[in-house]
């Protein structure tokens, strides 16, 4: 595998950088060459905020290039389409459906756009999107905060990671604190198998 | 049983993926170091924050310093006893630590000294987005700049080795994504810090007096020369990439990255020199890579800083060889990040190939979609105290006062609906600023600091405005943390890097003892009687200070989170008439439009009641304990 791209976006508090930190944590224990870039600081103060994973042995660069994402993991809707700039017809997106209106909307008065507008914008881009009902399926968690981990169970169940679900799961046993781990455990199989139930061709 | 720390695994030869600021601390590690000072700084902070979590573990000394200039001063009073001592800054921080680290280059250090710089091209957490390989130029000290984790540790090693070698500090430069890219590192053994050394008087070399600073200058010349020796030998400048000798690539830092993979996309077969320790370059080696090629294109971030000196070094030699970059043709921006793409295009106008992507193409597909998508920036947090703060100064002054503004969350409080905050230049500005706008206007002038920036770089601004009676009021929104970066501790939390506690600074009593004769503490979310006193402040016949104290909304959280206590949102009640007044007052993410209403977003809210205390109607419920938790 020369380059895998996934692009990660949302908003600040989503659990974006902790969703990324899994997929490179994941690949280091497969002994694959992985980049993971973050934004920190002021930019994450409730605005948008994008993660890239690259994962092979041709990755030297931190950023995805325009129109090369495999995967945009999309965990709001506004958010997905202002990352569509790095995905093509051959891009597979999920999608978290949970809105996050940005306060630009209800100061000029606008209303957040409905989600088959949205995911007919998306449509132009890449059929291949399903959408993910994870902040549901985290709050079945637990914790709506365990959204992220749900997302990347869902990813995981799409079979089209370089890394195998085992190593994920490796990763979140590494990273997440004892006494959170087995509601975060519970996010991912749940978004695991919300994807898995639904026979997503891929 | 807790896991032993990351940083702190003494595994050599395996493998871990860390953010090159990690890779940064745990370099640090393994050349031992004894001391660490920081003023935490996006996107630096990663690099103090790791060494304050091992430091007592790991037997080092670190400690957030009150500014980058005091950071340097302690880390190379150490480094003068033979200590090994590193500082992480931001870039910007280097300006402020620049005076000491001018001298520090002609005398020199004993122990080996290491100053991180962390730039920021893009501006992606800062106020500009200067290229302090400069700095290096400029103080004559060497320069080493990683492209990634792995080179980020081992670097930071080398660095120690190489200041010790020449008795010079070391300039390591990263920039935002070099520090903030998580990649695979391989661990090195794990060295016993050691934290005593002497202190040898040597006056010659260490009382910059003009008569021995002359002689040290001279010196200084000395070890830059015997550094450009190093550099020709460097494992960090050599030929990453073989080409057919048609064309060659300098590159450095992320750019390099860049070049590797553009080149690789458009099919170029070009001969890639990387230069990892880029002060002083290797002149003979990039010499020889200018004569073997008959074009050679300079891809770098920011400045032209390479450039200049490749170019000057075809030009003594008088070398048959076209060079491209930035300066002439501008083949690349000397502004912002650069990117794949970005090299990418420069690379196909230079070599006349064409893209394999087209990105025109994209780039029309991809504005029709975004056209009228709402911007998301960032905005001050929900329960943020600092809305409170500024929506209470904007009441007492109608917004017709002048607002100079700093660095740090409540220069968020600028955009829009709160509209507050007139400038912002560095760090310290905003109290001295404010005297010159109101002596040029005689207007009301309001400046507004953060606890942690008032620590940093007001207190002269202050005593300015009581020395020269300007008639100023200066809010200090004082949230009890470093917020922005990371909630890291500060002079007025009474806590250490080192988890100790310590004595508390008081804003209010340095204000004092600063002379300003008007302090008063108010609580932001107490909005009639902070009216009332900020009023009072902005009145008074000299220099005032208002205190506005209440913990940054989201320690205050975690905080709740930590100890069990529930998070209750604020309740819209029916005796909402959709006036839409606190929408269009406070810009709250938590207050949101649903089908033409108000509604109360109950994952983003907090419960701090802010809405609740300006609502006209009284519609809004609130159990008004968010702000109750804290000591």
């Amino acid at each position: 595998m020369k380059e895998f791209n996934i692009v990660l976006a949302g908003v600040g508090g989503q659990g974006i950088l902790f969703a990324s930190r899994i997929l490179g944590t994941a690949s280091i224990k497969e002994g694959l060459n992985v980049r993971v870039s973050e934004i920190h600081g002021m930019a994450q103060r409730g605005g948008a905020v994008i993660s890239n994973v690259r994962i092979g042995e041709n990755v030297f660069a931190p950023t995805v290039l325009d129109g090369r994402a495999d995967i945009l993991l999309g965990f709001e809707p506004l958010e997905t389409i202002r990352n569509l700039k790095f995905t093509s017809e051959k891009t597979f997106i999920l999608m978290n459906d949970e809105a996050v209106p940005p306060p630009e909307l209800a100061r000029t008065q606008r209303e957040y756009p409905s989600l088959d507008e949205i995911i007919k914008k998306i449509r132009r881009f890449t059929e291949k999107i399903v959408i993910i009902k994870a902040a549901d399926l985290a709050l079945k968690a637990g914790n709506i905060l365990t959204r992220n981990v749900v997302m990347i169970g869902a990813l995981a169940a799409t079979e089209l990671l370089p890394v195998k679900t085992e190593s994920l799961r490796e990763a979140m046993v590494e990273l997440v604190p004892e006494k959170y781990l087995d509601m975060n455990l519970k996010a991912f199989d749940l978004g695991y198998n919300f994807v898995k139930e639904r026979k997503v061709k891929v | 049983m807790s896991k032993t720390h990351m940083l702190l695994r003494n595994e050599p030869g395996e493998r871990f993926l860390l953010l090159g600021n990690e890779a940064i601390a745990r370099g640090a590690l393994e050349a031992g170091v004894g001391i660490a000072t920081t003023y935490p700084g996006t996107p630096a902070s990663e690099i103090g924050d790791s060494l304050a979590a091992v430091a007592s573990e790991a037997g080092l000394y670190m400690e957030y310093s009150t500014n980058e200039m005091v950071a340097v001063e302690v880390a190379a009073g150490a480094a003068n006893c033979g200590v090994r001592a590193l500082t992480a800054m931001k870039h910007v921080g280097l300006n402020v630590a620049a005076d000491a680290f001018m001298t520090l280059a002609y005398t020199g250090v004993k122990g080996g000294y290491v100053l991180v710089s962390a730039d920021d091209p893009n501006c992606y957490s800062s106020q500009n987005e200067q290229d302090n390989r400069l700095y290096a130029l400029f103080s004559k000290v060497p320069c080493l700049e990683p492209s990634n984790s792995q080179e980020a540790k081992d670097m930071t090693v080398s660095a120690f080795q190489l200041s010790e070698k020449l008795e010079l500090p070391v300039l390591l430069r990263t920039t935002t994504r070099v520090s903030h890219t998580r990649g695979p590192v391989i661990y090195g053994k794990l060295v016993k810090p050691k934290l005593k050394g002497e202190f040898l008087r040597e006056p010659n070399r260490l009382v910059m007096v003009p008569a021995n600073a002359r002689k040290m200058h001279i010196k200084l010349l000395d070890k830059i020369e015997k550094a450009e020796r190093i550099s020709e030998e460097s494992p960090y400048n050599f030929i990453a990439r073989k080409g057919n000798g048609e064309i060659g690539i300098i590159s450095s830092s992320s750019a390099y990255n860049y070049a590797v993979e553009a080149s690789e996309i458009l099919g170029l077969n070009a001969e890639i020199l990387k230069l990892g320790m880029t002060h002083p370059v290797p002149q003979k080696m990039i010499r020889e890579f200018l004569e073997k090629h008959e074009k050679v294109v300079i891809v770098e971030e920011l400045e032209p800083y390479l450039e200049l000196q490749v170019r000057t070094i075809a030009e003594e030699y008088e070398l048959d060889v076209a060079v491209y970059g930035k300066m002439y043709g501008k083949y690349f921006p000397r502004n912002g990040e650069l990117s794949t793409r970005l090299t990418l295009t420069g690379l196909a106008e230079i070599t006349g190939k064409k893209s394999p992507i087209n990105f025109k193409e994209i780039d029309e597909k991809y504005a029709e979609a975004v056209e009228n998508l709402p911007s998301r920036p960032p905005i001050l947090c929900p329960g943020c105290p600092h809305r409170a703060s500024t929506y209470v100064i904007k009441k007492v002054t109608g917004g017709k006062a002048v607002y100079p503004t700093d660095i740090g969350c409540y220069a968020l409080g600028f955009m829009p609906p709160l509209k507050i905050g007139d400038s912002v230049i560095c760090m310290g500005s905003s109290v001295s600023m404010a005297q010159g706008i109101r002596k040029a206007t005689d207007k009301d002038v309001v400046a507004i600091i953060g606890d942690s920036t008032f620590f940093h770089a007001a207190i002269p601004g202050l005593i300015n405005a009581v020395y020269n009676n300007h008639k100023i009021t200066l809010a200090v929104m004082d949230n009890l943390t470093t917020a922005m970066t990371g909630h890291q501790p500060h002079p007025g939390t009474g806590i250490t890097g080192m988890k100790e506690k310590a004595e508390k600074v008081l804003v209010e009593k340095v204000a004092e003892g600063c002379g300003v004769k008007y302090v008063k503490v108010v609580n932001p979310f107490k909005i009639d009687e902070a009216s009332r006193i900020l009023k009072e402040a902005i009145q008074y016949p000299g220099p005032s200070v208002v205190v506005f104290r209440a913990p940054c909304a989201l320690m205050l959280t975690n905080e709740k989170i930590r100890k069990g206590i529930k998070i209750k949102p604020c309740k819209l009640t029916d005796k909402c008439t959709n006036c839409m007044a606190c929408i269009e007052l406070l810009g709250c993410p938590a207050l949101i439009i649903d089908r033409g209403k108000v509604k109360i977003d109950e994952n983003l809210c907090v419960g701090c009641g802010l809405c609740s205390s300006i609502c006209p109607y009284k519609a809004i419920e609130c159990s008004e304990t968010f702000q109750e938790v804290s000591e």
